[in-house]
């Protein structure tokens, strides 16, 4: 039990803030707001492959696979600080299919896509929402059927995030459908967007950022698309979504986020006299959140860590998403407050701080329902952490 | 950045967890319920000191187990889970600790080396009525007498003050706070029992002109830092023991509604009740984590101030929460005498508000904040 930095990574982490100080010029970073925060630009772009040609993406992958051989926990260092520093880092490629991929991939996938991964150079979404299967995703009916050597894609996903500059989407869909089980006829394919036959369509939410409906209409692709066993995608998702959940809950960009709001409140004089943060409730305000986010903090370090010890616990995995997503919402509202009315102005009214409250408010929603909802982790915590039997479903 | 135990700090929490496990219970625990009888058990005491497990943060060359502070926290984590009626933590925190780091070599010989050898017990008089900062004494004074010091003044709540042999007391004195060993049975030394929550012995001392000779001051009007030093051990030491209280409590939840059958089914089955105790899961998770946080900082002799008052705020908050949800998902039977979880419930609460409840850490946290300490590296 030493719940501290190594030296070495200690230094880690400051040779990533610098690397990223420079990384991110005006210009990125005002292409980057542009985007909504969520990349797809050509000097977001140039910026990832730059990551990719320092070794960066790969820091903690084995060298076998390409990766420079550090632990999930240096992986992880280096995922906080390039979310830290404001760009939009592409996690679901790089964190969570990529690995997946990595692992499980036939040659033709470990040889054309691993390495593009690893180079900043390819970039994959997630089609596993359907119209009708949201949190019941076993529900799916986008389907592939065989057709000589080739399998034929036809249906349509819902809320296919970044599609729209993806390469690839990694797609869940029913092979058998004659399964008894809903799950067990599921299989998953890397389908190029560049084929005729796929589309999409945007969809805008709430905080402005957009989604996709994407099509599949008659895409034909080889048996080398095929990721994993025949009918055994279920374990792929489920595998890839408890990766996906541990880099949804970032702390670093939080951390940061509290500590310019901090010097805000203690740089600023209010009309009336005296500094914002001299105010009683400005200050319970941010010391609950730094409590709050000093768990986010030591959460998702003991993930990493068991990660590298290889003993992930479910119930734990699940902890971490629920504790995290929630703990956001509470942070941009205590900090909400303190910035006041400016944060309602979309320009933040010369404050950073509230300019970024502005718009995180109204993303916030989207991990308590995403990534696994948040009423299912609960019943994976209650079940799974604490052997308490659940009604059947 | 390592989360795992060694082999030493596991045997520790499987002996620790062993022997309670075997010597307390629901049964033995009733012979204290409403102050019938002291709760402290000596054979319990007497067990726990022969398997080493108080010597635990002494090291081996003052004679102890030759470990620390983390170590520590894993037993108070243990007696916590069993709420166990002995003073681990007052001895071991108020007086062993102490004493180790902060005493010469006479006064080791005179209290540490008997203390060890279970021939005396310790402990520490921090709150004073309307003040539990124990760096700042307000209620009790200090003078030079002689090459000692005369106190005047009290102590409020003071756990184990009538079975100890002698406490730390530390007093305002016209140069800064003084801290010394006061024998519990000097002249001048009045000790009126108090009821307490829990059932904890406690007794406010009251402190006339009582004398005290040089060999037991462990410093005459520079002490604020050994009080700084041990108020931090003490809150963390709290945190360790709301883990298992709280761990416990979640636990006897989750099985008892797995068994309890309401409208034909186990009433864990119902999603309400379950996401309920999967809240206590998170909260106890963060409780957990924040705790070994501050321990290992302090175990390190590390600056941990806004680490201990964190965990601190999580051993409230958690506490708070577990308490009700515990209680709520069992029905009538969590707070029916019979069934064990109401001394649970008990014990969260004097975990939470012993040295101070969520809110005056966070506020103290806050001033720390304003002035410009505590941002996230
Ligand atoms: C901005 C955005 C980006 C997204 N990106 C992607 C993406 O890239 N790829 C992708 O595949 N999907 C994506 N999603 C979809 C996301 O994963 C789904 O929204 C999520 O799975 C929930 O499904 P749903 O929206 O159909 O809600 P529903 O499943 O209809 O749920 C509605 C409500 O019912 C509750 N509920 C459902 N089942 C239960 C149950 N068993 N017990 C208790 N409560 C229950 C839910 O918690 C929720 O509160 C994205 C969504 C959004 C909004």
């Amino acid at each position: 039990m030493k719940i501290q930095f190594t030296s070495e990574q200690a230094a880690l982490r400051d040779e990533l803030r610098q690397y990223f100080r420079a990384l991110m010029t005006k210009e990125l970073r005002d292409e980057c707001e542009r985007d909504m925060g969520e990349g797809g630009g050509p000097l977001w772009r140039e910026a990832l492959r730059q990551m990719g040609r320092d070794g960066w993406i790969g820091l903690g992958w084995p060298e076998s696979l390409g990766g420079r051989g550090l632990t999930p926990l240096e992986q992880f260092i280096f995922v906080e600080e390039v979310m830290r520093a404001g760009y939009p880092f592409p996690f679901l490629t790089t964190e969570s299919v990529g690995p997946i991929l990595a692992e499980h991939g036939n040659a033709w996938i470990q040889r054309e896509i691993v390495p593009k991964i690893l180079a900043g150079d390819l970039l994959i979404a997630i089609g596993y929402s359907e119209p009708g299967a949201g949190t019941d995703l076993a529900n799916l009916k986008t389907r592939a059927e065989r057709d000589g050597d080739d399998w034929v894609i036809n249906g349509q996903k819902m809320w296919t995030s970044l599609a729209h500059f993806c390469d690839y989407t990694w797609l869940a869909v029913r092979t058998d459908p004659e399964a008894p089980k809903k799950h067990k006829g599921i299989s998953m394919f890397l389908v190029p967007n560049s084929d005729p036959g796929w589309s999409c369509t945007p969809v805008h939410t709430l905080g402005g950022v957009r989604t996709n409906a994407t099509y599949y209409d008659n895409i034909r692709v080889s048996d080398d698309h095929r990721v994993g066993e025949l009918h055994g995608g279920w374990k792929l998702i489920t595998g890839q979504l408890n990766r996906e959940r541990l880099s949804l809950i970032n702390f670093g960009p939080s951390a940061e986020l509290f500590n310019a709001t901090v010097r805000w409140a203690r740089d600023t004089e209010l009309p009336a006299g005296g500094r914002v943060i001299d105010q009683g409730w400005v200050q319970m305000n941010l010391a609950r959140c730094r409590a709050a986010i000093e768990c986010m903090k030591l959460i998702v370090y003991k993930q990493s860590w068991a990660m590298t010890a290889g003993n992930l616990e479910m119930a734990d995995a699940s902890a971490a998403k629920v504790y995290g997503s929630e703990t956001f919402i509470e942070l941009y509202r205590a900090l909400g407050e303190i910035v006041g009315q400016a944060g309602l102005l979309r320009d933040g009214a010369g404050c950073d701080s509230a300019r970024r409250l502005e718009r995180l408010y109204r993303t916030a929603s989207i991990i308590t329902f995403g990534g696994g909802t948040n009423e299912i982790q609960r019943d994976i915590i209650s079940a799974a952490g604490l052997w308490m039997p659940r009604a059947s479903r | 950045m390592d989360f795992g135990f060694s082999s030493e700090q596991q045997d520790i929490r499987q002996l620790a967890r062993q022997i309670l496990g075997e010597q307390v219970s629901a049964e033995s625990l009733k012979a204290y319920d409403e102050y019938a009888a002291p709760r402290f058990d000596r054979a319990l005491w007497r067990t726990l000191s022969e398997a080493g497990l108080v010597a635990v943060p002494v090291s081996e060359a003052e004679g102890g187990g030759g470990f620390g502070f983390m170590e520590l926290a894993l037993l108070l984590e243990e007696v916590g889970r069993s709420i166990a009626p002995v003073p681990v933590l007052s001895h071991c925190v108020g007086g062993l600790m102490v004493l180790e780091r902060f005493a010469g070599s006479d006064l080791k010989q005179r209290l540490l080396r008997p203390a060890l050898a279970g021939e005396l017990l310790l402990g520490a008089a921090v709150l004073e009525a309307g003040n539990e900062d124990p760096v700042n004494p307000l209620l009790t004074r200090a003078e030079t007498s002689g090459d000692g010091l005369r106190l005047n003044g009290s102590k409020q709540a003071v756990a184990f003050a009538r079975q100890s042999d002698y406490l730390l007391v530390a007093a305002r004195h016209v140069d800064g706070v003084a801290v010394c060993f006061v024998d519990t049975r000097a002249p001048g030394v009045t000790l009126q029992d108090c009821q307490s929550t829990a059932f904890e012995p406690q007794a406010h001392v009251l402190l006339d002109n009582v004398e005290v000779a040089a060999e037991y001051v462990l410093e005459p009007s520079d002490g604020a830092a050994i009080m700084h030093w041990l108020g931090e051990r003490l809150c963390a030491a709290h945190c360790a023991h709301q883990i298992g209280v709280a761990d416990a409590a979640m636990r006897m939840a989750a099985s008892y509604t797995s068994e309890r059958q309401q409208f034909g089914v186990p009433v864990a089955t119902f999603q309400a009740v379950g996401h309920r105790v999967a809240d206590c899961y998170i909260d106890i998770e963060c409780l957990r984590l924040a705790t070994y946080q501050a321990c290992s900082l302090l175990h390190d002799e590390c600056e941990a101030g806004v680490e201990t008052r964190i965990a601190k705020i999580w051993a409230g908050d958690t506490g708070h929460r577990v308490n009700y949800a515990t209680q709520h998902v069992h029905g009538g039977m969590g707070i029916d005498r019979d069934y064990s979880l109401w001394r649970y419930s008990l014990w969260l609460r004097h975990n939470e508000m012993t040295l101070g409840g969520s809110s005056v850490h966070l506020a103290a946290l806050g001033r720390s904040l304003a002035a410009g300490e505590g941002l996230f590296a």
